[in-house]
């Protein structure tokens, strides 16, 4: 049998990292699953999966179409149900309409009843006086409580106008951390409580008290951004691809992933990959134009005077020249004394 | 074969002098040939413009249609246009200066404060070579300054207010409602300095502005667009060609109408017919212009479109390009041939060729080989000057006097030679590897079959491509880098992307199962199947025990242990202890192929597979493995509790709906009620399943051989098992039970908005027994959703992989392991923060504990 070797497991120089890694996200792509909604369990938050939250991802698009977070607790409380059941009551979103009974509106005269239901404020403990005391904090609204009927009346005049205040009225946030849909509090296996939620305010959750402050995470790459800054959207990225992709139960090594979050962050802004980010933004006119909208690519080229100096792929194998990367890259190099020797042998 | 490199490539826009320069013939006439098909002097394809007859010569360079390349003409436009796709570029310059004095829009203070920063981009960017400031598009529309000088009301040099500019597409520029013409814009543009252009990042050398503005209009030669000549003798032009006699005729009508003094409304309307021409011979689908169609109402494809796209001259003719050299057939499995094997069918062979460089040193070999009359023989003789001869009985001795060093023979390809075979879709890389040919008898391509996993193959006719490397170089890079022996393990995560599957998995069952024992006669027919001619040591009551068999097939000091299909799994020196070598440790990502590859290197693997599966599909010969439609069939049992189960899901539907009818039922948090019920019936549904197969693998014995099968994941799962046998389950449609059809129902048998299980794809018959009607239809819906699924699924997940090799092809590994991209920009530090091989990923993985 073949003698034991000491293999070298660094990579080549000149390796094609980033083809190889494009390739180990994009090849079990057809493996995936289109689906994009996820609720294998009853319980749990109705997140994207599979390709199109790869896609999303990579897109970097703002908002993720369901942004979640999962909310670690100090320890002092996170087996406590009770006070795991306040910090709940304390980030969910409550909106006017989430305590409400009915509404009765008169646009003409820019006049809303609203009748509020006793059990919906019991649960959310917050009283019609607080309900009342939020509200008239907005602007051009004074508000009558009459014990669980609101009269509230809008400065607008116009009935369109008017209309879209009282929609604004119903959708106000009058407790709770503001884009928190849905809390859901778990267990893990040491029956430490957590809380999963739909909608993502990472600064929101912060101020709460009772939250572990170091374990707050969100999957909102841009919103991670503003608050962690780029090395934590990077993070991020690499992390949500490794989960996506490891839900279908396709293994893929880190790196790849790793490589991607790089490549879209490493100017210190998240890039998409497509034509409005990393492959849109190359140097190489031939590049863009290869890949998409050729013609703008070629007009706005001259009229800038660019040159493209083919340093990257796609614009060598355009011209026909070897790329430079990989076996490409390598070159023969030799003194000029060696080559004259050389030549005199000859 | 590159004397001359391109170095860099600069776009620059062509000015009239330098289009008159570059041009041959001034075209004056609106016509292609005269009545004897004879090219008219002055028209569009003028025999100064280059020949296409055969017969015809060249009026510039006297060459023949092969020889010429074709010479640019030129047309002289009555009245300027306005070159569609710069419209926008046009439109910015106009609202970024002033109408008066022509200076830019910014006050010489800004302009101060804009210029060293655009100075220090230029040297950044440029070195010394360029001089012209480079600011990308993306920069100059983004810079807040040149944003803002749009809504500038009052010049800042001589105090002209400022008008509103319109552009109204394409090619229409208005202020205030009146109508600029393109001779007026042109004035306007060629008075603009090129200091205040430089301000706006556009590089004066490269384009003036008044260039967009076109008088005179390049006409391509006539190679760039040749007529065919039809089976009827007929002529058909190109359509550029149609194009520009449009744009000849219009041009000379205006002529005609502006020196016979004609009023000024036809004139108009004349110059606006010729914009659109010139508009649709750049861009027939230009926005807000109708299409230029051609006389079969086809439209044009005119120069935009030969450029865009997927079929466009970009990605179709120079990101990619057809080969010589390759054969193409359909593949079938060849278990006798290694993983690094492709089997050629002779007749590829005899027509494929490698090329034999001919030195001083081999010219003898080489002669020998010329000499040849049958098979491996040589086919062309490429001489020093690259003239390819065919090689044939008349002319071979006088070839064979003219062979000199320098030479190229290209001889037939023989057993032995590398060549890259290769399945599409391409998805990565080891879709392309480098087989060692065997020429072999038949008509297919032949492989391996453990080798078709990553090229994604299967034998149902499939087709592959074969392509012969020419030069050295290539060859080279095939033999070092791209051998599958050497890419048994996957860059996606190291592990082993070749492995054994289906009837190896069961032979290697049959041969390790505990009380598998051979007796000599068997033992050493299996043995010689991978040519072993010794005997294991242990023996009982004169029988060999199959482990010991195996054993016999490792390498004698390999140590392997890990827990496998509820038990172990024990190598010892060599020798399989104990276990039984299934699906997870020698199947897909198995740890024991890994072990192989680490300890003994490429080669041995390469043996180990070939010859484990040998022995293994030997085994299941030996034994004996056979499935009938009996090892389906229902018992009594198995209807009775495939009834129990059935009966069982109605109960819980029922009771679930009646809860929900009474009010009962509570909806769980973030759904209604009417979710709650529907989300909780399909859990209880697609459980019948499950129940069943837990019922099933209790009550099937390994005596059956399809559950064998199924338990030692060779082919099939329980699955199969319960559909065949048991039931088929619940439906799904978009994830969903089946909920369209009728108002309210699936099909008009039903009652309206009965959510029953029936109602709703609950499919309680099984294969064996066959469905009823209204479940064939249930089926039929699943079966088209998920049919429709895969195919969209291929094209989304295509056009992602698209985007990502476009964004990330550039990067490389460079110095230190770091990561860097085309432009020098660092990516990574450290490659993966451990600068480990892709590859190595699992070996790395197995080292670190």
């Amino acid at each position: 049998m073949a003698e034991k070797k000491d293999r070298d497991l660094s990579v080549s120089r000149g390796e094609a990292v980033g083809v190889v890694a494009a390739q180990s996200i994009g090849e079990p792509g057809t493996q995936m699953v289109l689906r994009s909604f996820h609720s294998a369990g009853i319980s749990s938050m109705i997140t994207t999966t599979g390709l199109p939250r790869v896609i999303e991802i990579v897109d970097a698009r703002k908002r993720p179409k369901f942004p979640m977070m999962e909310v670690r607790l100090e320890k002092n409380v996170s087996k406590n149900y009770d006070r795991v059941k306040d910090i709940w009551k304390k980030i969910e979103e409550i909106k006017v309409s989430g305590v409400m009974d009915r509404f009765e509106e008169n646009l003409k005269s820019g006049v809303l009843l609203i009748f509020l239901n006793k059990e919906k404020m019991e649960r959310y403990e917050i009283a019609a006086r607080t309900v009342a005391a939020r509200l008239s904090k907005m602007e051009g609204v004074s508000v009558d409580q009459d014990g669980d009927t609101l009269k509230i009346k809008v400065k607008e005049k116009e009935i369109r106008s008017v209309r879209t205040k009282f929609v604004k009225i119903m959708g106000h946030t009058i407790g709770g951390v503001p884009g928190i849909m849905k809390v859901v509090a778990q267990q893990d296996d040491e029956g430490t409580f957590f809380l999963t939620t739909s909608g993502s305010n990472i600064e929101g959750v912060l101020q709460i008290e009772g939250v572990d402050k170091d374990n707050v995470y969100s999957n909102d790459i841009f919103e991670v951004m503003r608050v962690y800054g780029i090395e934590a959207a990077r993070n991020l990225i690499a992390s949500e691809l490794m989960k996506t992709i490891k839900e279908e139960s396709i293994t893929v090594g880190f790196r790849h992933l790793g490589l991607v979050a790089d490549a879209m962050t490493h100017t210190g802004a998240i890039k998409s990959v497509g034509r409005h980010g990393i492959a849109g933004e190359k140097e190489s006119v031939f590049a863009r134009a290869a890949y998409e909208e050729t013609v703008k690519h070629f007009t706005n080229a001259s009229v800038f005077g660019e040159v493209d100096r083919l340093k990257g792929v796609a614009e060598n194998i355009l011209i026909g020249k070897q790329i430079g990367v990989g076996t490409g890259r390598v070159r023969l190099a030799i003194k000029k004394e060696e080559l004259k020797k050389i030549r005199k042998r000859d | 074969m590159q004397a001359e490199s391109i170095d860099s490539v600069k776009f620059t826009t062509l000015s009239p002098e330098l289009i008159k320069r570059m041009s041959v013939a001034k075209l004056i006439v609106s016509d292609t040939y005269n009545e004897d098909g004879y090219p008219i002097d002055g028209g569009v394809v003028d025999q100064r413009l280059g020949v296409i007859d055969p017969g015809l010569k060249c009026k510039t360079c006297g060459g023949r249609a092969k020889s010429c390349p074709g010479h640019f003409g030129h047309i002289e436009l009555v009245r300027p246009v306005i070159h569609p796709e710069f419209a926008k570029t046009v439109y910015l310059l106009l609202q970024s200066t002033c109408e008066k004095c022509f200076r830019i829009l910014l006050s010489e203070q800004q302009i101060a404060e804009v210029r060293p920063a655009i100075e220090k981009f230029v040297k950044e960017e440029g070195e010394d070579e360029i001089v012209a400031p480079i600011v990308k598009e993306a920069e100059m529309r983004g810079s807040p300054m040149v944003k803002k000088l749009k809504s500038v009301k009052k010049c800042p040099h001589c105090g002209a207010p400022q008008r509103k500019l319109k552009l109204e597409r394409p090619t229409f520029f208005y202020v205030e409602g009146n109508r600029i013409r393109p001779d007026e814009i042109r004035d306007w543009l060629s008075k603009v300095s090129n200091d205040d252009l430089s301000l706006l990042g556009i590089d004066p050398i490269a384009t003036r502005p008044e260039w967009l503005v076109i008088t005179t209009l390049l006409v391509p030669p006539v190679n760039v667009r040749p007529s065919i000549t039809l089976e009827s003798g007929e002529r058909s032009e190109d359509d550029l060609t149609h194009k520009l006699v449009d744009i000849m005729r219009i041009n000379q009508r205006l002529g005609q109408d502006i020196d016979a003094g004609a009023p000024q409304i036809i004139i108009d309307d004349l110059w606006e017919l010729l914009q659109y021409q010139v508009t649709t011979y750049f861009n027939n689908e230009t926005p807000g212009v109708p299409v230029a169609r051609h006389r079969s109402t086809r439209p044009l494809k005119t120069l935009a479109q030969r450029l865009k796209g997927k079929e466009g001259r970009l990605r179709y003719n120079l990101s990619g390009k057809r080969v010589n050299f390759s054969a193409r057939t359909v593949i079938c499995s060849d278990a006798r041939l290694t993983i690094n094997q492709v089997g050629v069918p002779r007749r590829i062979a005899e027509n494929l060729t490698v090329p034999i460089y001919v030195t001083q040193w081999n010219i003898d070999h080489a002669k020998e080989y010329l000499a040849r009359t049958e098979y491996p023989m040589v086919l062309n003789v490429l001489s020093k000057d690259g003239i390819r001869k065919r090689v044939t009985d008349v002319n071979r001795d006088e070839l064979l006097k003219a062979l000199v060093p320098g030479f190229v023979l290209e001889r037939q390809l023989i057993d032995g030679d590398l060549a890259l075979f290769n399945r599409q879709p391409t998805l990565h890389r080891l879709s392309v590897m480098a087989h060692v040919c065997k020429i072999l008898p038949g008509k297919t391509l032949r492989l391996n079959t453990s080798a078709a996993v990553p090229y994604n193959a299967d034998f149902d006719g499939d087709e592959m491509n074969l392509h012969v490397p020419q030069s050295i170089e290539a060859q080279a890079e095939a033999r070092y880098l791209m051998q599958p022996k050497d890419l048994i393990l996957s860059p996606k995560d190291g592990r082993p992307i070749m492995f054994t599957e289906e009837d190896q998995i069961a032979g290697l069952y049959m041969l390790t199962k505990d009380d598998a024992y051979f007796t000599k006669e068997d033992t050493s027919i299996l043995l010689s199947s991978v040519n072993i001619y010794d005997m294991p040591k242990k023996e009982k009551n004169g029988m060999y025990s199959g482990k010991a068999i195996f054993s016999m097939i490792l390498p004698k000091d390999l140590d392997y242990t890990a827990t496998s299909m509820g038990g172990k799994v024990v190598i010892k020196d060599g020798e399989l202890v104990d276990g039984i070598i299934g699906e997870n440790t020698i199947g897909f990502g198995g740890p024991l192929i890994l072990e192989m590859f680490e300890k003994y290197g490429p080669d041995a693997t390469e043996k180990f597979l070939h010859d484990v599966s040998t022995i293994a599909v030997r085994s299941v010969y030996t034994a004996g493995m056979t499935i009938s439609i009996r090892d389906y069939y229902e018992t009594e049992e198995i209807r009775k509790e495939n009834e129990r189960i059935v009966k069982e899901a109605d109960e819980k539907a029922a009771a679930l709906m009646s809860s929900y009818k009474e009010g009962k039922l509570e909806s769980l948090p973030g759904y209604t009620r009417r979710e709650t019920l529907e989300l909780e019936l399909r859990v209880q549904l697609d459980m019948a399943r499950e129940i069943a197969a837990k019922f099933l693998q209790k009550n099937l014995t390994p005596q059956n051989n399809a559950y064998l099968m199924a338990m030692v994941k060779a082919k099939g799962n329980i699955l199969n098992f319960v559909q065949i046998s048991m039931l088929l389950g619940q439906q799904a449609v978009r994830g969903r039970r089946p909920a369209r059809g009728y108002n309210g129902r699936i099909l008009t048998y039903f009652k309206r908005n009965d959510k029953s299980p029936e109602a709703r794809g609950f499919i309680r018959s099984c294969f064996i027994e066959g469905l009823t009607p209204t479940e064939l239809y249930m089926h039929a819906m699943g079966a088209r959703d998920s049919a429709m699924t895969k195919s969209l699924i291929t094209a989304v997940s295509g056009y992602m992989q698209r985007r990502l090799i476009n964004a990330l092809q550039d990067l490389y590994v460079a110095e230190e392991s770091s990561v860097k991209d085309a432009s020098g920009a660092l990516i990574e530090t450290i490659y993966g923060g451990d600068g480990i091989d892709p590859t190595m990923e699992m070996i790395a993985k197995k080292k670190r504990q």
